[in-house]
């Protein structure tokens, strides 16, 4: 047998992978992977267990790649899919098709929330749950092993019996954990697999030589009994099923039952459940047993369809307590799906007589959302199951305050076995602490007999993200699928890390910490704050440091430190002989890196090599010498509600909120990352006021809004910092008599450099000195987190004070700020500039990805409000409605603007002289007099209302403030307008409603990790296109002018501001739909994002993204509605694309399909350009076109 | 006529006149039509060690440093397997070379460390390169670095190299040595076959306006040729080295005083930039147009004839030229 190290997706997407024919997946977090291995394996060339390479293909949305499934499988092919949470939810109308057509079909489920009140990426079964009614039968598995083997019975069973298969297991705990498993390799399968199951899955294929109909409509008079027609196959499913599994022991030894009881035989408590808690609870029922407990728990392996003389005869008989646990929620139900199974099936035995004890049923939930579920938890329920009178109804895991239905839990209860070893690690995101710790634990279980586990937990952020890495080995089989609660090494791989968390919450009694810092050994006690001091007296920890740092940037590394960290635990932790383990750290980055070539190698060897010599032991003195303890995480200035609830989940406590702590719609105050101060920077940009020209330039790229400028009245500045400098404004005559200044938010900059490379001043005497450079952090953070505070009280000008060109617009107030975003982003400047137009009359609609993740994921939210409280409102709705739900808001707007005018026109004899016409003339949010006189009247008309009797005068206070006219704004990214959401994009866009769209276009899914979307590129590598895209992206603008109302712009920020704010500024004062396509680099395109504006620029002046404005306003004006504002191809389309990696890899992969594509693409362009000059220059009759004039273009900045 | 075959790093080949390294290595075609206009051989592009490592780490640290920091992408690109960086596509490109042209394919190293970049020589070697040119193209910027110090760093880069590979190597030089002609027995006792007179050096503009340097590659005249002809005229029968020269070669009058001086092959890139292909057929049209005029029946014959070591006037070549010249000048 063959022992391999590897997570659950990949576990389960291999034998997926070689029992198929045809895969039609999608990208959905966290199941995503699956796909991505197996477009890896086509790509390589790999074959299924029938000698061919499967077809892997990527649809459009989980929705069309169930339409794809159907047909693949009508027309007998071996099928299988990967998804979870909202995508399963988009496939349900297919999947009760195949079923209902009796489909040998498995698909894979990663498990994962749907969202709700508000989304979450991690683990419960309200996905799977939501499918239970399709007919599909639902198979759990626990664990890495079982998942890899679930998804071959899986794939096995619905051969044989024609019931379609959902196999799911837990998404995150059990698809990215990093387990050690018996692999299954292609003899097995083959043993495992009817091949007459294949051939009769085959011989119902449609096919002209022996036609069919299926799917048709069938009438009251047919429908039902077809419909039982189905019974048959459903009883006789947990036979087969048990075939299988036997089967399957016989191959591999591992036998599997449809529900599989661990614990004593005559246990009086037992629990009931599905997933990877059983494994917990398997381990805590081992554990009570040997403290002399009759207790025991039931895993379910099958859940649908639910065999209840199975489940009857494996629930020992002398069960008097049971507690039945789900881990998904269903409002308002008597109970969850296996309590309602689970009580039907005991109900039905007892009232039959065929089980003389009916014993009592508590039904609780656990872990929603991945919330923890821990032995502790379960003993909590065997507690409980003891007691006189239990909850009938419990949650486990939250402290629910409300409603009472929480038990308590002992947090300390600690079960694991001591030969079981636990490390813990807290990285960077980009250190490379968690692919080191993959590469360990691989190096464990593929080069020892010992089992090792690793489970990865990141936060939100996508730059300074924190990952905690938790990493088991030992000789017993692991199946503790929870956090380490107590670790005997703690590494803490960046010096923030002490400040911020309780890092040594975990550390067990003696534990080893390693600390990386870039303090000399003598120093590092007295740096410690009090807190890590005392955990590491109290604990007798054993203290490490090591300056990986210097290590890794000696070797040539930059900052990249994990291989140095990574010798340094190997080096403590002593598993291996020192020498061995180096051997095998060596070997693994000769695996991992080889194909990056030799000098990524001989660095990192020579880091390997520098390590240990760096490493040090502090002494732990036998007492506590600091006194200063660790900075509070939100200033103490923060409103009650960042104070009560955002610093605890800032400081990784917030599962320790209780229920009360939450709004209970999912409501949630904006205005909140100001308080995050997360210090990710080493360098920030500081401003020399002598050179700088007041361009704006700075403040108009900086995706974070760490730099902002600002004027403000002289007289404002009295009291300000020492060091707080203002310059007069000079550079806009509209300006004058103002001061201005430049200020840096020196705990919210990422370093991405991005400022300081557009700067145009220079110092004419040292060349190398800008108006702004970056500068180590260290110099400057005190002095201008002083100056921030200062300068974010400073007043705004009136906003119709500001001149509304490029250069001038980042003067206005930003209401959108320091957010999660990568460092360098390319979206976030659109955001941030938009808010600045029309932010405090901004709705938005938002479609799940980045910008939703940077812009509402807990826990803080860069969208803010200005000096009146005024700011953006925002939703996100889903992945695929982002314009219906934009177009939603608009419709719904409107109407209470119609009832307020209703209501005004009722009132219109009584109200004050001038006030009717003033609250009913022209006023457009382009207008800012008008906004601004509107409020004024506004305000009139509430204190006007106070004095009012009547329902009128009550009703019409409550909406008044909808008489100042609002934006709607959907945003999404390139996924969700091309792809998934592009039918609800085009129908907003023929509605004609007043609806703008923004796609921030980075030509690939950038938030489930670079898969190609209809925006990618001609040439271009993407996940699902590792060949490099043959197909040329979709003129999205070009379709949207179609319909002709719709105003179309495309548009490159970062290197054409003054283009993109005339296009924004146009688009907001159309009067319809507009859809404004926005260039906007990112990560996947492989190169430092610091280069942006000039290869933004590149792909302007190539043509791979040419600007352009179509007006529908124009074609009244007798005007072609199209302008062009790029007109020649200033550069090769080879010139832009060589300076990318995603486009570099396919050069290196395929140089002649490179060169081939490189020329596809430039006639592609060419053709475009052509196409677009001709529609530049069409005339309208009956007017007079002067469409000969629209070549000038418009400026170009 | 005169013949023009002739021998070069122990290549026969049909004409001294070579393509040297150049863009034009990824121009097939181009290739191609100077193969047709008569060229002998093709010296490829740079491999640039630096560009080689510094790709490497660039990918390291864009793209493997994407890897694993997020809950949602494991990474941004498809499996690093399917994707080797270093001299892959140089070493396909130099099998598509070998097998589309038909004369030799001369493969070009630039580097200046004696590190693992060196392996790729034998690469190129296995890819079927005719001959490697080596090119030391190095800026001494190092305070601390003696010149002497520099010589010998910059022969164990030649050694290393020559040792890894049974076919010859070349050497491309700077014009900027104090005692070239013993640094050029250095070479050629490090076990180098040949010398490629001289590099030109890219050297960046000034952008008055915008207060930095400009990189914009600027062709060579025919005004760059007498500092190639007198170092060939100066080496030649001192060196077994097999010289081409290479830089401010645009018509066959150029091309033949190259051969004069002492040179085996002559290297085009700047005619072939600006004119194309055409350029190699007029200056071969021309440069065997007069050395048929001179009488010479090949190409052999005619080599060397002005050199130091025969020319008639050969003091010419030395000092007292420059005196001369000087009091001329007045």
């Amino acid at each position: 047998m063959e022992f391999h190290t590897l997570d659950g997706n990949e576990a389960v997407s291999s034998v997926a992978y070689r029992l198929s024919e045809t895969i039609a997946i999608y990208p959905i977090t966290p199941a995503s992977v699956m796909g991505e291995h197996a477009d890896d394996w086509a790509a390589m060339g790999k074959p299924n267990l029938w000698g061919q390479v499967p077809s892997v293909v990527e649809m459009q949305s989980e929705a069309g790649a169930a339409g794809a499934m159907h047909g693949a499988l009508q027309a007998g092919s071996l099928v299988t899919t990967f998804t979870a949470s909202q995508g399963l939810l988009l496939m349900l109308p297919n999947l009760y098709k195949i079923a209902g057509e009796l489909s040998p079909f498995c698909m894979h489920i990663a498990a994962r929330s749907i969202a709700t009140h508000a989304l979450s990426i991690f683990c419960d079964h309200s996905d799977v749950m939501s499918a239970r009614g399709t007919g599909f039968a639902l198979l759990a598995s626990g664990s890495v092993q079982e998942a890899q083997d679930m998804a071959a019975i899986g794939h096995a069973v619905t051969l044989e019996s024609r019931v379609p298969v959902m196999h799911f297991f837990d998404g995150f705990r059990t698809s990215h954990e990093i387990s050690k498993i018996a692999a299954l390799s292609d003899e097995d399968l083959q043993a495992l697999v009817s091949h007459e199951g294949v051939e009769a899955h085959r011989s119902r294929r449609m096919t002209p030589d022996r036609p069919v109909v299926r799917g048709t409509s069938q009438n009251p008079d047919a429908f039902f009994q077809a419909r039982e027609a189905i019974n048959p196959f459903y009883q006789a499913f947990p036979e087969t099923l048990e075939g299988v599994m036997d089967r399957f022991a016989g191959i591999t030894g591992r036998q599997y039952r449809l529900f599989d009881y661990v614990g004593h035989p005559e246990a009086d408590r037992v629990v009931i459940l599905m997933g990877s808690g059983a494994e917990c609870a398997h381990e805590t029922v081992e554990w009570l047993m040997e403290q002399g407990e009759k207790v025991g728990v039931l895993k379910v392996r099958l859940f649908r369809p639910f065999a209840t003389d199975r489940f009857l005869s494996a629930l020992p008989e002398t069960v008097k307590h049971l507690a039945v646990l789900d881990r998904t929620k269903e409002p308002g139900a008597q109970g969850e799906p296996l309590l309602l199974e689970v009580s039907g099936a005991l109900m039905e035995a007892y009232s039959r007589g065929d089980r003389q004890v009916l014993p009592r049923v508590i039904g609780g939930r656990y872990g929603l959302s991945s919330r923890e579920f821990t032995p502790a938890m379960i003993c909590a329920i065997f507690d409980q199951l003891k007691a006189e009178a239990p909850k009938t109804r419990f949650t486990v895991g939250v402290r629910d305050d409300i409603t009472h239905l929480s038990l308590d839990v002992d947090s300390e209860l600690d079960i694991e076995s001591p030969k079981t070893r636990r490390a813990l690690f807290f990285g960077l995101g980009a250190d490379g602490t968690v692919s080191s710790n993959k590469a360990s634990i691989k190096i464990l279980g593929e080069g020892t007999d010992l089992f090792a586990q690793g489970h990865f937990v990141y936060d939100s952020k996508k730059s300074g993200a924190t990952t905690v890495s938790h990493l088991r080995f030992g000789p017993l089989p692991i199946r503790s699928s929870y956090l380490i609660n107590r670790a005997q090494f703690v590494a803490i791989h960046a010096p923030q890390f002490l400040e911020r968390f309780d890092v040594l919450e975990h550390a067990a009694e003696g534990a080893t910490v390693l600390l990386n810092v870039p303090w000399p050994k003598e120093e590092v006690w007295d740096r410690l704050p009090l807190e890590i001091q005392r955990v590491l007296v109290e604990r007798k920890a054993h203290l490490f440091v090591i300056d990986a740092a210097e290590v890794a940037e000696k070797a040539g590394l930059e900052r990249r430190i994990n291989t140095v960290m990574q010798v340094c635990f190997f080096a403590l932790a002593d598993i291996l002989p020192r020498d061995e383990a180096i051997a095998r750290i060596k070997e693994s980055i000769r695996k991992t890196w080889g194909r990056r070539g030799p000098e990524v190698v001989r660095r990192n060897v020579e880091a390997v090599d520098s390590a240990l010599g760096n490493l040090h032991e502090v002494p732990v003195p036998d007492k506590v010498t600091a006194n200063r303890t660790r900075p509070p995480r939100v200033p103490e200035d923060a409103p009650d509600f960042v104070q009560k609830v955002t610093r605890l989940i800032l400081e990784g406590q917030g599962d320790k909120l209780p229920v009360s702590a939450f709004p209970p719609d999912g409501t949630w105050p904006t205005g909140t990352s100001q308080y995050e101060k997360r210090t990710i920077a080493l360098e920030i940009p500081i401003w020399e006021s002598d050179l700088c020209v007041q361009c704006n330039f700075c403040a108009m790229i900086c995706p974070h809004t760490a730099i902002t400028s600002k004027v403000f009245e002289p007289e404002t500045v009295k009291g300000a910092p020492e060091a707080f400098e203002v310059v007069p404004e000079t550079h806009t005559s509209e300006l004058e008599g103002l001061d201005y200044r430049i200020q840096v938010a020196p705990d919210d900059c990422t370093g991405c450099g991005l400022c300081v490379e557009v700067c145009p001043a220079k110092d004419r005497t040292q060349p190398k000195r800008k108006a702004i450079n970056m500068q180590p952090i260290e110099e400057h953070r005190e002095v201008e987190a002083d100056n921030l505070a200062f300068f974010r009280q400073l007043p705004d000008v009136p906003r119709d004070r500001i001149p509304r060109d490029f250069k001038s617009l980042p003067l206005l107030i930003p209401l959108f700020e320091y957010s999660g975003a990568c460092a360098g982003c390319g979206e976030t400047p659109y955001i941030r500039l938009l808010t600045q137009l029309v932010g405090d009359r901004l709705l938005i609609a938002n479609a799940t990805g980045c910008s939703s993740i940077y812009g509402g994921n807990l826990p803080t939210t860069p969208y803010t409000v200005n000096a009146d409280g005024r700011g953006p409102t925002w939703n996100n709705s889903l992945f695929e409605d982002a314009a219906e739900l934009g177009m939603g808001m608009r419709l719904g707007l409107d109407k209470l603007v119609g009832r307020a005018r209703q209501l005004l026109d009722q009132l219109q004899s009584q109200l004050p002289e001038g006030l009717y016409a003033d609250l009913t003339g022209t006023c457009t949010t382009v207008d800012e007099s008008a906004m601004a006189s509107r409020r004024t009247a506004i305000e009139q008309l509430h204190r006007w209302l106070a004095d009012q009797q009547g329902p009128e005068a009550r009703e019409l206070d409550s909406l008044a403030d909808e008489l100042c006219p609002k934006s709607v704004w959907v945003i999404g990214g390139d996924g969700w307008a091309y792809d998934i959401g592009y039918g609800g994009l085009d129908h907003v866009l023929a509605s004609g409603q007043n609806v703008k769209l923004l796609v921030l276009d980075t030509e690939v899914y950038s938030n489930t990790g670079g898969q190609q979307s209809k925006a990618t590129p001609m040439g271009a590598i993407a996940k699902f296109a590792s060949a490099g895209k043959a197909t040329r992206k979709k003129d999205l603008g070009l379709l949207a002018m179609s319909y002709g109302h719709v105003y179309v712009a495309q548009i490159a920020m970062q290197s054409h501001s003054n283009h993109t704010t005339k296009a924004l500024q146009e688009a907001e004062s159309f009067d319809g739909p507009a859809l404004i396509i926005a260039h906007s680099p990112c990560i996947a395109h492989g190169y430092d994002l610091v280069h942006s504006p000039a290869q933004q620029k590149r792909a302007v002046d190539s043509w791979a993204w040419p600007l352009y404005r179509f007006d529908p306003r124009r074609i009244h004006e007798g005007l072609p509605p199209l302008q062009l504002d790029s007109l020649r191809q200033k550069v090769t389309m080879k010139a832009y694309m060589q300076e990318e990696a995603r486009f570099r890899m396919l050069e290196l992969r395929d140089p002649q399909r490179y060169e081939q594509l490189v020329a596809a693409a430039s006639e592609a362009a060419n053709e475009q350009r052509e196409l677009y000059k001709q529609l530049a220059g069409i005339h309208f009759e009956p007017h007079e076109s002067s469409g000969a004039d629209n070549e000038k273009g418009e400026g170009h900045d | 006529m005169t013949e023009l075959a002739t021998r070069w790093l122990g290549l026969e080949l049909r004409s001294p006149l070579v393509v040297g390294a150049s863009p034009l290595t990824d121009d097939l075609d181009a290739l191609k039509a100077c193969v047709d206009a008569g060229a002998g051989a093709v010296v490829m592009h740079s491999l640039f060690e630096e560009q080689l490592v510094a790709e490497q780490m660039a990918a390291h640290k864009f793209i493997d440093s994407h890897i694993n920091m997020d809950a949602e992408a494991r990474s941004f690109f498809p499996e690093s397997e399917l994707f080797e960086m270093g001299s892959d596509s140089y070493l396909q490109r130099l099998e598509l070379l070998r097998h589309s042209l038909g004369v030799p394919v001369v493969a070009s190293l630039n580097g200046i460390s004696t590190g693992g970049w060196t392996r790729h020589a034998r690469e190129l070697e296995g890819a079927g390169a005719h001959a490697i040119e080596l090119n030391l193209y190095d800026l001494a910027s190092d305070p601390k670095e003696t010149a002497e110090a520099l010589e010998q760093r910059q022969l164990a880069v030649v050694r290393s190299v020559a040792e890894q590979v049974s076919i010859p190597v070349s050497v491309k030089l700077s014009p900027f040595y104090s005692a070239l002609p013993a640094f050029v027995a250095g070479i050629e006792a490090a076990g180098a076959h040949g010398l490629v007179l001289f590099n030109r050096f890219y050297q960046p503009d000034m952008d008055l306006d915008e207060l930095e340097l400009s990189r914009e590659v600027v062709l060579s005249s025919s005004a760059e040729l007498p500092l190639r002809l007198h170092a060939a005229a100066m080496l030649y029968g001192q060196t077994s080295l097999e010289m081409a020269v290479s830089g401010g070669v645009h018509s066959g009058d150029d091309a033949a005083k190259a051969i004069l001086s002492g040179a085996s092959a002559v290297q085009v890139v700047s005619a072939l930039l600006s004119e194309g292909a055409g350029a190699l057929s007029r200056i071969t049209r021309e440069m065997t147009g007069r050395l048929s005029r001179m009488g010479y029946s090949s190409v052999s014959e005619a080599r060397g004839v002005l050199s130091m070591a025969n020319a008639p006037n050969a003091r010419t070549w030395e000092r007292l030229n420059y005196a001369r010249l000087l009091h001329g000048w007045k």
